[in-house]
């Protein structure tokens, strides 16, 4: 059984129903996640899209939000740390190119 | 079936009530949870923990754990006929010891009783690719286990293979999606998705972040001072590099354009950051024009120490 998929056909958009399905958030977390800056959108002739990266994020907001029995004021809050450590990971290994030998 | 001891995974007594498996399974989320613990393996180690958390704090799946009676943690053991019997699942040898309990307790009742569609599940599965694969594309052999329920919905794990065509552009960290090649779905529900996790491999001269290439460039100290031509390796054979005289460690050079490419065109830039690189050893030679250099040079690299001085 082998399968060949090209994954630029799939570098898709997402609508809004469709981050819902695949996240599993509720409605008003992801409009809250919007308001924060957490859910990225692209909009299109009135049309608002999500990227695979705002899916993966809403994921990890579901993910948090089970395991840990979070309200959404304990998800934003776990999400902004995660989102703070991502960007000094991403800074650490900036430097760490810059400081080579 | 191999025995999983539930309670020992949460570290809790048997008796233990509904609140301290809470807290145990609390605490332990805490080190485990994939989104926030970097130690290794933790990923296993979590799966294990919501697995006796999911187990435990549901009453009727606690009691048919329960009442498999106690085992060794790994101990290979058969539920009894009189189990299989009270709680209508056999424990066939293939069955993963959680495949006892799925059709119990909430979530599971439902989808026996029929009418509850539910997406597939989605797998998650590393990628480790070359940078020279990322910029080119590269097509990868997916080898993964992955838990898919079966008519019943029952849970079993089924070898999964997937050939799978990587774009170029991609970046090292990246999360790709495919979508409906996760999990069948239950009850008409739609299959699940495949995040593929992209993670670069050491590269034995560059260093990456995003679409941008570093690359360490030693020069010798003379070349440091008098400037040089250098052939610099990128991916695509080498570029002659001009370095200008009295150049100091840790300047960068950019030359625009020699990353990674972009997918939808366009690349990111290739930094070479210079390094004044020094001969493991100095012959006589070499040492005399050091000397005669010390002498003649006003060069004071540490003036800064006595600024503000009176």
């Amino acid at each position: 059984m082998s399968d060949i998929l090209d994954l630029l056909s799939h570098d898709t958009r997402l609508h809004f129903e469709e981050l819902l399905n695949l996240s599993g958030l509720h409605q008003d977390e992801v409009h809250e996640l919007i308001e924060l800056g957490f859910l990225q959108t692209h909009e299109e002739n009135d049309v608002r899209f999500f990227s695979t990266q705002s899916l993966v994020q809403a994921r990890r907001a579901a993910r948090l939000r089970r395991d840990f029995d979070l309200n959404i004021s304990g998800m934003v809050l776990a999400l902004s740390y995660l989102e703070r450590i991502d960007v000094l990971e991403r800074r650490i290994k900036e430097l760490e190119c810059h400081l080579l030998g | 079936m191999k025995y999983k001891d539930y309670y020992a995974i949460l570290g809790v007594e048997r008796g233990a009530d509904e609140d301290a498996i809470k807290k145990a399974y609390r605490k332990l989320a805490r080190k485990y949870h994939p989104d926030v613990s970097k130690e290794s393996g933790a990923e296993e180690k979590f799966k294990e923990v919501a697995e006796a958390y999911q187990t435990l704090s549901d009453k009727e799946k606690r009691a048919a754990y329960d009442q498999l009676g106690s085992h060794r943690n790994g101990e290979d053991f058969r539920p009894s006929q009189d189990w299989e019997t009270r709680f209508g699942q056999s424990g066939m040898d293939d069955f993963d010891l959680s495949d006892l309990f799925s059709h119990l307790g909430g979530f599971g009742r439902q989808t026996r009783r029929g009418g509850f569609s539910m997406p597939g599940q989605d797998y998650e599965v590393e990628a480790r690719i070359s940078i020279e694969d990322a910029a080119q594309g590269t097509e990868l052999d997916l080898n993964f286990e992955a838990p898919s329920l079966d008519d019943r919905g029952r849970t079993r794990r089924t070898q999964k293979q997937l050939h799978i065509r990587v774009p170029k552009g991609v970046v090292d960290g990246q999360r790709l999606r495919v979508p409906g090649k996760g999990g069948p779905g239950v009850q008409g529900g739609p299959p699940g998705d495949l995040y593929l996790n992209i993670g670069f491999m050491p590269h034995r001269l560059f260093k990456t972040t995003g679409h941008d290439l570093y690359l360490e460039l030693p020069l010798a100290p003379w070349e440091a001072v008098l400037g040089a031509e250098i052939e610099v390796p990128t991916l695509e054979g080498t570029l002659k590099v001009r370095v200008k005289p009295g150049a100091r460690a840790g300047q960068k050079l950019r030359l625009a354009e020699k990353g990674l490419p972009k997918p939808k065109g366009g690349a990111g830039d290739l930094y070479c950051v210079l390094q004044i690189a020094m001969p493991e050893k100095t012959n006589e030679a070499e040492k005399a024009l050091y000397e005669q250099l010390q002498r003649e040079s006003k060069f004071d690299p540490r003036q800064h120490f006595k600024a503000g001085r009176a």
